[in-house]
Order: structure tokens, then C-alpha cells, then sequence
């Protein structure tokens, strides 16, 4: 045996693929008993190159060497399917040779093993990364924030395409307006505000100096400042009258303070079309403003009752049964909004389509 | 046996009798073939013009046969009106494949398909989208539009470059249009060869090529090379007379394409015949017909690259169909798992690669072609690389087609002469006085003379007018003695007697020019047997000695030696004629022969062959060396053949044939062990006789072949036999007679210079100076870039994987996709490109003309351990790393890796404007869309950045980088500079430009993925520090590709 494979491997050796393919069963057999000698003495041979190829060759060449030998023992016995079938299940299986899909069961465990201690290896420097990575970000802190800035604007009640449609004389087309705002305003009750927040000066920003991790607190903004859209004398928020209350809130940036001065202000109209299409918008807190008192904004961790200033804009007077657009729009210094890409930033635009 | 000895005569029609027996052994396979062939291959008009039966006929009866008058010709109209009739005797060119079909083709072939679903599924996915939404956005259209431009470019391309490479060839087409004298209304003209007509009375000088097949109506001494045709170097006599019933043997017919060598004088040093065929109904059209029959095989590096597609195709396919049915069990919509698996198609087939593979190819043959091997399809320039076979033509190609003085016998000695192509070197004895009778001889009784006008041309590429043999004999003298004209002029011939088959001598009678010597001299060459016949002394050290027993046997030997090595032996004597009896003013008279033409002094040998071109042995040792067989296939006799094949070392020194054992054992051949035997040479009618299988067993068994005195199909025949034997063959020839065995070949490699159009255009590439030597040069060059594409798929197949990882996480962990498909095609088409290019031109790691051809079936491009290696070892590190630099990006922004888990689907609405990150920011959907590409870039950047890390570890596949050297191929060095810049370029120039989605990305996260492009270097010098310290060991198996 050693001397064949010896002389399979002489490279003047003429006529090396015929007589490799006699070879061939006895090398399989014998292939794992003689692996790690063979391994050795090669080592020691010092052999060139290319011959190491060749072995290699066999490796790869075994499975459609027992293709030929199947093809050849089947073609008396029967049809091509059946064949082939034999070919297939030899592959993925030979109990003669102890082999499934051409290797034997050693040969599949030192594989597993491998790449076990292979992926194991790449989760653990995968580990190490997202490690590193942790330790140089700040939870309390983002690192930047330019992407998130300048601040969107989003509008509640949420309507998938921000088109109001609904019929005031059926309730059912803006009862689900009602349960999100109601749902959505339940976090700014008076009674939870004056619990958990306190009350702070206005027309100044809130700076709480301090360490990175200490708790935060928050500024009030309480439900009654909503007045009539505040759902609490009109549980409908004015959508049974035609006159709806949207309620707008600018997107929160951790560390955003707007510029010192006059606070950022809301203004509506008709986005396209005629201007008379909203007769009047009545703004609570009427100032129509974010107070700079609810900024800065520390972040989720330790800023836990932060509440989100909002402006309410009650429509008191729109042309009923036609589709108005309308775009509110933040105005103040450093407010960006006429970014052509973002819709949400600094404006938003929905439609408000009343029927009577 | 007396056919041992391989004695020509000197010119001639010799002895018919044992030449038409030759010929019928030689033309019977070709018969029988036809025969045999006919079933699956209808080869039957050669068959059919065997019945050819115009050389029986008389000239009147041909007159009436074709119209037509020997005298007057045919008139211009009825010439104008065959031409019509039978079309121009060209040879068509092979059929072409319409160029829209090959067009098609590229568009189709290889990943186009795929890609092409891809874009359908876009547009169907679109479709859907729109039937429900009208405002969907088009990004479905713009992908798939761009995915249809991707297929449509890189088939343009791929077109563009085989089209390139195949008008090179082209331009060997354009033959120099012939012309020929023709006889047409009682004029003679001189009409392009091309308008000829059956029944045209062509006249034909010596040295025109012979315009169509014609029957002699009359010619003298008129003699023909049919090397093209038969392979045979010998000059065939031909002549009016009717000789043989067989119409390929018979001397009265000549075949078109073959060359006139001489014809001697009268009438006006001119043939005449009658055309009989023209164009593709000639003999030689057929045989060119027959080959234009062959089907061309694919290229090995064609079917390597099927292969690999159908790898890299399966596994797309298998991936995508995988996890189109986790995405619709995961309750995704159907229309998403459609892009998805866009998505998983596109990230997973290496759009680029093809195109690439195209570039690596032709730069070879351009690399190639600089050496004068010029290649054809670009595909070929692989395959010298795999042959393991070469069946080499003799004549032409391993010879340089032209008879040259090889030995010389006087003084009892045998000498050599240098039989290089330049004659440069004569360094045998030139002192002795017989030297100096012989040179005299051969220098007198010879009727050849140089073409005038040819001053400044070196000797041996002057042309000459007469036949081979006296061409040499010129030639040869011309080198030694200088002025052979001169030394003519100052010995005035008196008297000839040109070579007749009878005689089977030439003799002249000279005046000398030595005034005081008022002699006359004759001279005589000519068959050596015959000659000695003629004398009574023989000339030793320039003294007459009497010609006894020891000096006979010596000549014997001698002779027996000489034409032992497929040598034609002449022999020359002189004789002084007495003045007193033959004065100044005798006149001689050649038809009474009033001179004695006995008793002459025999003065020496002289042996000529057609030699082995000088770079033939070198190049043969070097192609064994590569493990590559050669056999040489070839028309001539065996003798001759065997003799070549000796000296250019197909049969090495040591190695004997079955013959030879027996000689040397003094048994019967019977009795000898074929396989004891390593050469083996093989006549054209043993093989007739032998099955397929028993072919096979002599290809197998003998490692040093010969196969003397084959027809065309013959030809084939061993090619194929060779193929059966899983072989990648390669054939090299110039003549016609190759043609067919040109096209079968896996590689035909035709002669640029001696090559017949037919054989170039049968070829699969044309060695420009005729160099044996550049076939090895084409071995190396096929081997470096089998194994430097294996290198460039194994670079572009790494990133596949780290361009389908993101998608696959994206479907199943719900992350915001991390790479955009626009993205992955920029990776594909635009970054890697340059680089994988580059790899073409890395050095070969080692001997690579030391090692085998690799096994057609065994060694594959892409084999198991190069798909395992790049996919999930190399390709996942590098998806890990890219990962690495997403995340970073993601975090750094406010999205941490716990708060990305499942966020796909609230990422993905355009109406949510205030999705809240890890810090409580609110992010609006197109911040949110802008941080998705920043995270492609990011992605991207990652990605090229460990492509780097890749494509230097690529450089090798055994060899440490620092063994091959870093910086020794600069490509890869612009290839890694134009990585950086379009990467550079994409991020911050076109950053803005919002359709393709890059950002311009903070410049720290350049730097995130390096350490893992370290890694990446690190583990693979692991990999390979461990193959060459473990060689043959279970990583060696599974590591090495």
C-alpha cells in the first residue's frame, strides 16, 4: 500500500490516472488508518508542491470515481432512475465504507470540530468588538446627533396616510381619532404631572447640571394646558362638531435646545389652495410654542418623565366636504423647514376632509 | 526488410510499382474510414469523389466531358456561364454563427439568466405593488432596470472582447488574391484563381501554387509538393500519363492548393491541364469541408467556468428559494420575500466576475500574442495550460519543410553538418582533399539556381528554382564555398544528362578551371547504389585507391546507417576524361552518349533530410518536463518519422519500440512484452486494423507514439483516442491534412507561417513564427492563468458572502437592512473589478512547468475547498467585520445593537416620523432613511476595506505573502489604490446623489473594519503556514484550493 502511494506520487510516473483509479478502493479503505502516518512521513519527504495537489485531487475526485464504478456495475442491472437514485443514496450514504456524503463519520467529526472551535473563535472576537464598541459609547449620551437633527414634527391623532376623513354624523368614522389622542394624552393627566414633575420657571431652559447618570427630572406639561382640546371638556376633542383638535409635537433630540429668545412657534394654513379654506385655527397653550423650559432633553435613561411638549391646534372653522391640505410648520430661530427630502422635519402636512 | 532502409531516388517518378503500393496503404484507411464513419457522421463526398474517374480518360474524351478544347480553351462566355453554375473556386469559409446569435448569447449565458429573473421579479413586484397603491415608489422599476443594464453591459462587453479577439483572425483570411495563366478563346490570360472553371486549360509554372485540381494534359519532369496535402516532404512526379486507377495516386492529376515545384522544359517550361474541380468539390475543400464537420468542443476553461456558475447559481438559487419560504413562514408578505430574494440573487451571484475572467483572458493572449502565439477564442489560451497531449504534425512543424544536408560520408568517416536553421556552423573536416572533389560535384551536377534579384536575402531564405533535394545541395554549398554561380560560370557545362527514373542519375560534363588542366570532368550524383555501381576506384584522403571488398563494405554501412536515420542518401563520383582522347573541341553527345560512364572514382556520400527545426528538442524536453505527451502524427514513412521523432527527443535516447526489443533480442516481435516496450511507432495501416479499444491500450501503454503514414481521418481518429482518455489534447499542424484533427482538438495550433488558411482557420491558435518553442510558452502561460483565476473567483466569491449575510440577518433578526442591492452591484462592478483584474498578473508561486497537467475531471477551477474556504471561512470573518462597522455607525447614531433586534418593520414605515431610538430621540422616516444608507456605506466600506485584506492574501495559495513578495506585482497595488478611490469617491462625491443611496460617512468609520482585514491576513498565512508545514494532512486536503 505504502509503496503505491508512494508511486502514484512520483511525478515521471506516466500513466499516474489509470493506475490511481485502480488504487482507488484500497486507498479508501485503508485512507484512515494511514492518514496520520502518512501525514508525517510526508513531512519528512519534504515533497514538492504540486504533488501534495494530486493527493488532494483524490479527495475530491473520490466521489465521482464512485460515480463511474456505480454507473458501471448498474448499467446491466437496471433503468437510469434507478441509477441514479443508487448513486445518490451511495453518496449519502455507504455503510461498506462507512462514508456519508463521501467522507467517513471521522472525517465529519474532525470537521464539526473544527468549525466549532473556528466559529467559536469568530464569535468570540465578534464579542470582543461589540464590546469595545459599548465601552466607548455613552448610554446616556448619544455620540452624534447631527442625523436626528434638525428636529420632525409628528401630529397625533395617528392616521396611516395623515388623511382625516370622517363624517360627523357618523361617530364611528372618527371614534378611533378620539381613543388615540385620549390614549396618547393619558401621560400628560394633571394629576400625573404634578406627581411625578415639577413645576419650572418658563421662558428659561431647565438645565440640571450633574452627573451623566443621576436621575433627571422633568417639567410639567399638564393635560388642562390643552384647554379645549385637552379632551376634558370635549371628550371628542371637537371631532362630533367638525371641528377637530390635532395635537402636535416636535421629535425629541437628546440635548436639542432651540434657540434662546422666543420659543418656537406653530403656524398653520392651507398647504395648496385657497387660503380661506381655514377660516380660523385657535392654537392652546395659545402662544402656539414649545416653552424653552422643556429643553434640554437628557435622554431615555435618566430623563425618565419626560414629557414631550405639545401644541394643539383646534380647527374651528374648515370647509366641510373637500379635501384640505394643511402644513403646519415650526418657525423659529434655527428651525429648519423646508428641507425638500423630509416632509416631517420641521412641518408635517395632512389633509383634513370633513363631511357633514 | 528491405523497406528498413529508406533510400529515395534522387528525383523522378522512381519505381512506380512500390510507390502506388505506399500510396495505397496510405489512401485505403482513408477509404475504409469513410466507410466506417459514414453511420454517424455522412461523410460520403469524399467518398464520392474517389469515383473521380477523369484520369482514365483521354483528352478527347475530357473535351467533351467539360465542353471545352485543348487548344482554344473555353470561350469567355461559357466560362462566365460555369462560374455562375458552380460559384468561384474558393473554399467557403466555415459557417459563422450570426453575430446576433453570439450577441444573444452573451445575454443569456453564464449569471445573465439569473439576473435577468431578478429584473423581471422587480418589475412583477411593481406591478403588484402598483395594482395596489398607485403612489408606490418606483424603487422596484430603478432596481430592476438597473439589474437588466447590468446583464446587458457586461454582455456587451463579453462580446465586444471575443469579437476583438476573433477579428485578429480575420485578417488572416484576406489571402493574397492568386493568379492563374488560363487558356480562354485561343488567348492566354491571366485571371484570378478564383474565376477558374471546370474545363479551363491553366498553364502552370514552376513554384505557382496549383490553382485548382486539374488533370495534366501535358508536362515534363513536372514535380509536385503535396506536404500540404499528405504531409509527405518528398517532391511527387507528375506527368501526363494515366498511372494509377485510384485518382488520389495517379500522376496525371495534380490537387489545388499544392504546390508545383519545377517543371523542366519543354514546352517553354510549362504544364498544361484541364481544371476538373473547383472550390469545395477539389480534394482539398473536402478534406476542409470535413473539418468545417468536426463539432467544436467547449474550452476547458469553458466548462471550468459552467461549473462554477452552476456552483455559484445553485447555491443563489438554493439560498434564495431557502429563504423566500422562511420569509413567507414568517408571515412575511409575499411581495417582500420576492425582493428579498432579489436581494439574496443579486448579493450572491458576482456580476462582475464574468467580465473579469474575460479581461484576465485576453490580457493573456495579448501577453501571448506578443510572443507570437496568437490565439483565437479567448477561452483557448487556457487550455494549453490543461493539455496533457500534444499530437504534433511532422512536416512543417516539428521539421523545417525543406530537405538540408545532414551527413557526409568520404574518406571512410561519417561528418555531420549543422542543420540549424541558419546553416551557420559547418564545422566538420573541411581540409581533406576529397572534400574538396565532393564540393566540386556537388556543386557542378546540380541544375538548381537562385531566383535573381535576391542580393540582399540571407542564403537560406533565397528562393530557389528546382527541386528540393538540389535546393539543399545549393543551398549547402552555397554556405561553404560562397558563389556557386561563379564557380559554375568558370567550370562551363558542356553536356547534361538530367535525371530520368531509369537512369536514376544525373551527370554532367564540365571544363575546369584550372587553365593548365585541359581535362574535361565529369560529374555524376544519384542513387548511391547505382553509383557505386559506376566505379571502379574510390577517393581516401584525395587519392584514387582501387574499390576493393573493405572499402565496398564500408560504403554499405555506411549507406545502411545513413538511411537508417530517414536520411536521403545520394551518392557522387568524378571522372577526369583523358584530353588526348577527348580535346577541347570534342562535342559530347547526351543521346549517344559518346563518353565512357563507367570506372568512375566514387568520392562520397552525402545525406540529406528535412531537420527537426532547432528549437524543437529544447521545447519537447520542457513539455515533458509539464508532464505533457507527445505524439507526433504524420503522413511521411515511418522510417523518417521515427528518425525525426529521435532527434527531437518524442522518443527519447533510451527508450525502445517493440522492433527494436526484438532486433535486440533477436526474437520474434511476437514474442515481445508490448509493455516492456516504452515508444511505440504505429503505421497508418496497422491502425486501420485496430479497434477503438486497442488504441486506447497503445495510447496508454506507450508514453512515446508515432504514427507514421496516416490519413486526415486517421488523424481524428487518434485525437479522439486521445480524448477518450480523459486527455486534454492539443495538435499542432500546418497542412490541409490537419485540418480536421485541428478542429477536434481541444487546442488545434496551426503553423502562422507554412500554415494552409485551412489549418489557421481550422486552428484554435496560430504560432505566428512557426516556434514549436511557443507552445511552451502557451503551456506557461494557460497554467498561470488557470491558477490565477482560481485566485480571482476565489477573491470575488469572499464577499458574496458578506453581501448575503446582511440580507439574511435583515430577514430573520429584523435589523434595518444593512446593505442596499444598489450598493452590493457597486462592490461587484465597481470596486472589485480593478483588483480582480489585477490578480491575473500575479507571478506563478511555483515551478509550474514542473508539475502535471491537471486532470480535466479532477482538478477543477472551483473546487470544493476554494467554495468552503471563501464562503464560510474567509467570506464570514469578513460579513463579521462589516458587521462590526454597521453597528458602530448604528450605535454611534443613537440605535444600539438590542434596540435594531425586530425594528425592521416599524423602520420600514414611511408614516411612523417619531420612531424613538436607544436615547428616547424621536427619528423621522427619512433621517431614518439616510442613517440606512449611511449604514450601507458604512457597510460597503467595510466591506472593501477587508476586500483589501482578501485580495493580498489571494496573491498566493501555498506560499506565504511574503514569500511571493508584497509589493512584486504592482496591478495589485492599483487595483488596492482604485478600491480606496471609487470607494472614496462614492462616499464623498456622489454622496449627495440620493438614488444611490451612499452618504458621506464620518472618516473614523474607515478605520472600524482594519483590525478584522488584519485578521483575515493572519488567519490565512495560518492556513498556509500550516499547508506547507503538513503537507498531504487533513487541513492540506481541506484547505488548500
Amino acid at each position: 500500500m505504502r509503496r503505491q502511494l508512494r508511486s502514484r506520487r512520483a511525478p515521471a510516473f506516466p500513466y499516474g490516472y489509470r493506475y490511481r483509479l485502480d488504487d482507488q478502493d484500497e486507498v479508501n479503505q485503508n485512507y484512515l488508518a494511514d492518514e496520520e502516518e502518512e501525514a508525517e512521513e510526508e513531512a519528512r519527504v519534504m515533497v514538492v508542491p504540486d504533488l501534495e495537489e494530486e493527493e488532494e485531487e483524490e479527495e475530491e475526485g473520490k466521489e465521482e470515481e464512485e460515480k463511474e464504478e456505480e454507473e458501471s456495475q448498474a448499467q446491466e442491472t437496471g433503468s437510469a432512475w434507478w441509477r441514479k437514485w443508487q448513486i445518490v443514496n451511495e453518496y449519502l450514504s455507504d455503510p461498506e465504507k462507512r462514508m456519508s456524503l463521501a467522507r467517513t463519520g471521522q472525517s465529519w467529526s474532525l470537521i464539526l470540530v473544527i468549525y466549532f472551535f473556528f466559529y467559536a473563535s469568530l464569535a468570540a472576537v465578534i464579542t470582543l468588538c461589540m464590546y469595545t464598541l459599548f465601552l466607548t459609547i455613552s448610554p446616556y449620551m448619544p455620540t452624534f446627533t447631527e442625523r436626528v437633527k434638525p428636529p420632525g414634527v409628528m401630529i397625533r391623532p395617528f392616521a396611516h396616510s395623515l388623511n382625516f376623513n370622517f363624517n360627523v354624523s357618523e361617530p364611528d368614522t372618527w371614534q378611533h381619532y378620539v381613543i388615540s389622542l385620549n390614549g396618547f394624552l393619558q401621560g400628560y393627566n394633571d394629576s400625573l404631572q404634578e406627581e411625578m414633575n415639577v413645576d419650572c420657571p418658563p421662558g428659561q431652559y431647565f438645565i440640571q447640571d450633574g452627573d451623566e447618570d443621576e436621575d433627571k427630572k422633568a417639567c410639567q406639561f399638564k393635560r388642562s394646558f390643552l384647554k379645549n382640546c385637552s379632551g376634558l371638556e370635549d371628550p371628542t376633542f371637537g371631532y362630533s362638531t367638525g371641528q377637530p383638535c390635532i395635537l402636535l409635537k416636535m421629535n425629541r433630540i437628546v440635548g436639542f435646545r432651540p434657540e434662546p429668545g422666543d420659543p418656537v412657534k406653530v403656524s398653520c394654513k392651507v398647504q395648496r389652495g385657497d387660503e380661506n379654506d381655514i377660516r380660523s385655527i385657535n392654537y392652546y397653550p395659545e402662544s402656539a410654542s414649545f416653552d424653552l423650559r422643556y429643553y434640554p432633553y437628557y435622554g431615555k435613561l435618566t430623563h425618565v418623565n419626560y414629557t414631550s411638549p405639545l401644541v394643539a391646534m383646534h380647527f374651528t372653522d374648515v370647509v366641510k366636504n373637500q379635501a384640505v391640505p394643511v402644513q403646519c410648520q415650526l418657525k423659529g430661530k434655527g428651525i429648519i423647514n423646508d428641507v425638500i427630502n423630509d416632509r416631517f422635519v420641521g412641518r408635517v402636512i395632512f389633509t383634513l376632509n370633513i363631511e357633514t | 526488410r528491405k523497406t528498413e532502409i529508406y533510400s529515395v531516388e534522387l528525383s523522378g517518378s522512381g519505381d512506380i510499382e512500390k510507390t502506388d503500393k505506399g500510396h495505397d496503404k496510405k489512401y485505403g484507411g482513408l477509404k475504409k474510414n469513410c466507410l466506417e464513419r459514414k453511420t454517424h457522421q455522412p461523410k460520403e463526398e469524399l467518398k464520392k469523389e474517389l469515383d473521380l474517374d477523369d484520369h482514365k480518360l483521354s483528352n478527347e474524351e475530357l473535351e467533351t466531358k467539360y465542353g471545352t478544347n485543348i487548344i482554344t480553351g473555353l470561350s469567355s462566355t461559357r466560362a462566365a456561364e460555369l462560374l455562375a453554375r458552380d460559384g468561384p473556386n474558393t473554399l467557403t469559409p466555415p459557417k459563422e454563427t450570426p453575430k446576433i446569435i453570439k450577441f444573444l448569447k452573451q445575454m443569456v449565458g453564464g449569471f445573465s439568466i439569473l439576473l435577468w429573473i431578478g429584473a423581471v421579479l422587480c418589475w412583477i413586484a411593481y406591478g403588484i405593488q402598483y395594482s395596489d397603491d398607485k403612489s408606490s415608489s418606483l424603487d422596484s422599476v430603478y432596481l430592476g432596470s438597473v439589474l437588466a443594464l447590468v446583464v446587458i453591459l457586461t454582455g456587451v462587453f463579453a462580446y465586444y472582447q471575443e469579437a476583438k479577439s476573433t477579428n485578429i483572425m480575420a485578417s488572416f483570411r484576406q489571402m493574397i488574391p492568386q493568379q492563374a495563366l488560363v487558356v480562354r478563346d485561343s488567348e492566354k490570360k491571366t485571371v484570378p484563381a478564383d474565376q477558374l472553371v471546370v474545363g479551363d486549360i491553366v498553364e502552370i509554372k514552376g513554384g505557382d501554387q496549383i490553382p485548382a485540381d486539374i488533370r495534366l494534359l501535358s508536362a515534363q519532369g513536372c514535380k509536385v509538393d503535396n506536404s500540404s496535402l499528405t504531409g509527405e516532404s518528398e517532391p511527387q512526379p507528375r506527368s501526363s500519363e494515366f498511372t494509377h486507377d485510384n485518382p488520389l495516386e495517379t500522376k496525371n492529376i495534380s490537387f489545388f492548393s499544392t504546390t508545383c515545384l519545377e517543371v523542366s522544359a519543354p514546352p517553354a517550361g510549362t504544364a498544361t491541364g484541364m481544371v476538373i474541380n473547383t472550390g469545395d468539390r477539389t480534394v482539398i475543400g473536402q478534406i476542409a469541408s470535413l473539418a468545417s464537420g468536426v463539432q467544436n468542443s467547449k474550452t476547458p476553461i469553458g466548462i471550468e467556468i459552467e461549473h462554477f456558475v452552476h456552483i455559484v447559481a445553485g447555491v443563489a438559487v438554493s439560498i434564495g428559494v431557502l429563504f423566500f419560504i422562511i420569509a413567507v413562514s414568517m408571515k412575511y408578505h409575499v411581495l417582500d420575500s420576492i425582493i428579498f430574494l432579489i436581494g439574496i440573487i443579486v448579493a450572491n451571484v458576482p456580476e462582475g466576475l464574468l467580465a473579469t475572467v474575460t479581461v484576465a483572458l485576453s490580457l493573456t493572449a495579448k501577453r501571448m500574442a506578443k510572443k507570437n502565439c496568437l490565439v483565437k477564442g479567448l477561452e483557448a489560451v487556457e487550455t494549453l495550460g490543461s493539455t496533457s497531449i500534444i499530437c504534433s504534425d511532422k512536416t512543417g512543424t516539428l521539421t523545417q519543410n525543406r530537405m538540408t544536408v545532414a551527413h557526409l560520408w568520404f574518406d571512410s568517416q561519417v561528418f555531420v553538418a549543422d542543420t540549424s536553421e541558419d546553416h551557420s556552423n559547418q564545422v566538420f573536416d573541411q581540409s581533406s582533399a576529397t572534400w574538396a572533389s565532393l564540393s566540386k560535384i556537388i556543386t557542378l551536377c546540380n541544375r538548381a539556381e537562385f531566383r535573381p534579384g535576391q542580393e540582399s536575402v540571407p542564403i537560406m531564405k533565397k528562393a530557389v528554382v528546382g527541386d528540393a533535394s538540389e535546393t539543399a545541395l545549393l543551398k549547402f554549398s552555397e554556405v561553404i564555398l560562397g558563389n556557386v554561380m561563379e564557380i559554375r560560370k568558370r567550370n562551363r557545362k558542356v553536356a547534361e544528362i538530367p535525371f530520368n527514373s531509369t537512369n536514376k542519375f544525373q551527370l554532367s560534363i564540365h571544363e575546369t578551371d584550372d587553365p593548365s588542366d585541359k581535362r574535361f570532368l565529369v560529374v555524376m550524383k544519384g542513387a548511391p547504389e547505382r553509383v557505386l555501381e559506376k566505379c571502379s576506384t574510390i577517393m581516401v584522403n584525395g587519392q584514387e585507391q582501387p574499390l576493393d571488398r573493405s572499402t565496398a563494405k564500408a560504403f554499405h554501412t555506411a549507406y545502411m546507417e545513413l538511411g537508417g536515420l530517414g536520411e536521403r542518401v545520394l551518392g557522387f563520383c568524378h571522372l577526369y576524361l583523358p584530353a588526348d582522347e577527348f580535346p577541347a573541341t570534342y562535342s559530347f553527345d547526351v543521346d549517344t552518349m559518346n563518353f565512357p560512364t563507367s570506372n568512375f572514382c566514387f568520392v562520397g556520400l552525402l545525406s540529406m533530410i528535412d531537420p527537426p527545426r532547432s528549437t524543437v528538442p529544447d521545447a519537447v524536453t520542457k513539455c515533458r518536463s509539464a508532464g505533457i505527451k507527445i505524439i507526433m502524427v504524420t503522413g511521411d514513412h515511418p522510417i523518417t518519422a521515427k528518425a525525426i521523432a529521435k532527434s527531437v527527443g518524442i522518443i527519447s535516447a533510451n527508450s525502445e519500440t517493440v522492433e527494436d526489443i526484438a532486433k535486440r533480442l533477436n526474437v520474434a516481435v511476437a514474442q515481445v512484452n508490448k509493455r516492456d516496450a516504452k515508444a511505440a511507432v504505429v503505421t497508418g495501416m496497422e491502425l486501420k486494423d485496430m479497434s477503438p479499444a486497442q488504441l486506447d491500450e497503445l495510447l496508454a501503454n506507450h508514453s512515446e507514439i508515432v504514427f507514421a503514414r496516416t490519413s486526415p481521418q486517421q488523424k481524428l481518429i487518434i485525437v479522439e483516442g486521445c480524448q477518450r482518455q480523459d486527455a486534454i489534447v492539443a495538435v499542432t499542424g500546418d497542412g490541409v491534412n490537419d485540418s480536421p484533427a485541428l478542429k477536434k482538438a481541444d487546442i488545434g495550433i496551426a503553423m502562422g507561417i507554412t500554415g494552409s488558411d485551412a489549418a489557421k482557420s481550422a486552428a484554435d491558435m496560430v504560432l505566428l513564427d512557426d516556434n514549436f518553442a511557443s507552445i511552451v510558452t502557451g503551456v506557461e502561460e494557460g497554467r498561470l492563468i488557470f491558477d490565477n483565476l482560481k485566485k480571482t473567483i476565489a477573491y470575488t466569491l469572499t464577499k458574496n458572502i458578506a453581501e448575503l449575510c446582511p440580507f439574511l440577518i435583515y430577514i430573520i433578526a429584523g435589523l434595518p437592512l444593512p446593505i442596499g442591492t444598489i450598493t452590493i452591484l457597486f462592490i461587484d462592478l465597481g470596486t472589485d473589478i480593478i483588483p480582480s483584474i489585477a490578480l491575473a498578473y500575479e507571478k506563478a508561486e511555483s515551478d509550474i512547468m514542473n508539475r502535471k497537467p491537471r486532470h480535466k475531471k479532477k482538478d477543477r477551477l472551483v473546487n470544493k475547498p476554494l467554495a468552503v474556504y471563501s464562503y464560510l471561512h474567509i467570506g464570514l470573518m469578513q460579513a463579521l467585520g462589516a458587521f462590526v462597522v454597521y453597528f458602530t455607525v448604528y450605535a454611534q447614531e443613537g440605535f444600539r445593537p438590542s434596540t435594531l433586534l425586530n425594528l425592521r418593520v416599524e423602520w420600514e414605515k414611511g408614516y411612523v416620523n417619531d420612531l424613538e431610538d436607544s436615547y428616547g430621540q424621536e427619528w423621522t422616516s427619512y433621517q431614518r432613511k439616510y442613517l440606512e444608507w449611511t449604514g450601507y456605506t458604512a457597510f460597503f466600506v467595510g466591506i472593501m476595506i477587508q476586500q483589501i485584506a482578501d485580495l493580498i492574501i489571494r496573491k498566493t495559495r501555498r506560499n506565504s505573502i511574503f514569500q511571493q513578495g508584497l509589493f512584486r506585482n504592482k496591478i495589485i497595488w492599483v487595483g488596492i489604490a482604485s478600491q480606496v478611490i471609487i470607494a472614496l469617491i462614492l462616499s464623498y462625491g456622489l454622496g449627495s446623489i440620493v438614488a444611490l443611496n451612499f452618504t458621506m460617512l464620518r472618516p473614523q468609520y474607515w478605520f472600524v473594519a482594519v483590525p478584522h482585514a488584519v485578521l483575515i491576513w493572519v488567519y490565512d498565512e495560518v492556513r498556509k503556514l500550516a499547508i506547507r508545514l503538513y503537507p498531504g494532512s487533513w487541513w492540506d486536503k481541506n484547505m488548500y484550493y
